[in-house]
């Protein structure tokens, strides 16, 4: 049955719609958990907030076992769902510059609109931030699409890589995400922070 | 209890089930029957061979023809920049890039029609678009393109247009030499397939 849109069980301006839907859904979420306040966001690293690695987590963990259930059930056909391809170089570069702009700035991309939308001036601020840095991106690409475009690897999965099927895959991630939620309430004890 | 204790016991024993039961492995069809004999009724999945010559000649780089024969046979003959996906490989991983795609429009040809359209119905029941049949297959074409016959002078003055096209297009795509493989070919016993009387031009694709 799924995807729908792949599938043309529903138009692409539907699918465009229904993202709309969940995007305002989405951002409704992300701002009554409080992930506009950027000393929360930032509570991860340091310790004394780790709420967002256990929505995050949660949230993989659910849609990963949704899919893996609708799968089996036939009702969506994960060979047709669109996996980013992966670039290594360039994810481990991305993924340094985004986590030093997470601890900078107290944001990530979505969360920087989510407390602009309820007035915060310091994601204003970062949302500024990450323009100039899209620019800047765009302007000098010349410089790095080799870096940009190496160590393609195409869409390759974890599961395949280690060999297991995609449910032990699932099952372990499972184990590994309640451990680090384990972790995470600990140092949750460790490092109080009263007023933040 | 804490919230993470109730997460453990719902989310633990999803994940116990999700690993012990196997993969869905099967390709899963696309179409039920009933869409796939209405697209089969239209017989749109049809391209005659003055418009596949048409395309060949005006060097369309959306035409992509792919010989469904077995290798010897698509040695021996094919078509001008025919690529070969025997129909025992159709399914094979190497070949999914070229049949599942929204770029080219795929030509399948066997000698007949019956191997084109067994590999057109396949990958169409898999969902893949932009595939079509050679109307008549290698024995129409030669009929048509390669051979054609003077029609009667009593015809139609768009049959004579039609002959004058087939001729021309027969000798810009190799009529003569061809023809003489034609005789060794294994396709000279199959019986030929008349097409349908009515032609039509292939609907959808690019």
């Amino acid at each position: 049955m799924g995807p729908l849109s792949v599938n043309e069980l529903i138009s692409e301006n539907t699918n465009l719609f229904l993202a709309f839907i969940i995007g305002i859904g989405f951002g409704f979420i992300l701002e009554m958990s409080g992930f506009s306040s950027s000393r929360k966001l930032a509570g991860v690293f340091y310790g004394y907030d780790t709420v967002v690695l256990k929505v995050f987590f949660t949230a993989a963990i659910t849609a990963m076992l949704g899919l893996l259930f609708f799968s089996l059930f036939g009702w969506i056909d994960l060979n047709l769902v669109y996996v980013n391809p992966t670039y290594l170089t360039s994810a481990i570069v991305g993924g340094i510059i985004m986590g030093a702009g997470f601890i900078i700035g107290g944001y990530c991309p979505g969360t920087s609109f989510c407390g602009a939308s309820i007035g915060k001036i310091d994601a204003l601020v970062f949302i500024g931030g990450l323009f100039i840095g899209v620019f800047i991106f765009g302007i000098g690409f010349n410089l790095w699409d080799g870096m940009y475009m190496a160590k393609f690897l195409g869409s390759p999965k974890i599961s395949e890589t280690l060999g297991l099927t995609d449910g032990v895959f699932a099952f372990l991630l499972i184990i590994v995400a309640l451990g680090m939620f384990w972790v995470a309430e600990l140092a949750e004890k460790k490092f109080p922070r009263e007023e933040y | 209890m804490k919230p993470l204790t109730y997460l453990a016991l719902f989310i633990v024993p999803m994940g116990l089930i999700i690993a012990a039961v196997p993969p869905n492995r099967t390709k899963q069809y696309k179409l039920t029957a009933q869409e796939l004999l209405d697209e089969v009724n239209t017989r749109n999945q049809y391209v005659t061979s003055d418009a596949v010559a048409d395309m060949l000649i005006k060097k369309d780089p959306s035409l992509r023809l792919i010989d469904v024969r077995s290798q010897d046979e698509f040695e021996k003959f094919s078509l001008p920049g025919a690529i070969n996906i025997p129909l025992n490989d159709l399914l094979s991983d190497n070949y999914t890039d070229v049949l599942n795609q929204d770029v080219k429009m795929n030509i399948f040809y066997s000698n007949g029609t019956l191997n084109a359209n067994e590999a057109w119905l396949i990958t169409r029941q898999l969902g893949y678009n932009n595939n079509f049949v050679l109307e008549g297959g290698l024995n129409y074409w030669f009929d048509t393109i390669l051979n054609p016959q003077k029609p009667a002078s009593t015809s139609p003055d768009e049959e004579f247009a039609k002959y004058d096209f087939r001729k021309s297009a027969g000798t810009a795509l190799g009529g003569g030499s061809v023809q003489a493989a034609k005789t060794e070919a294994p396709s000279s016993g199959k019986p030929v397939i008349k097409a349908a009387g009515k032609k039509k031009k292939a609907a959808g694709g690019c």
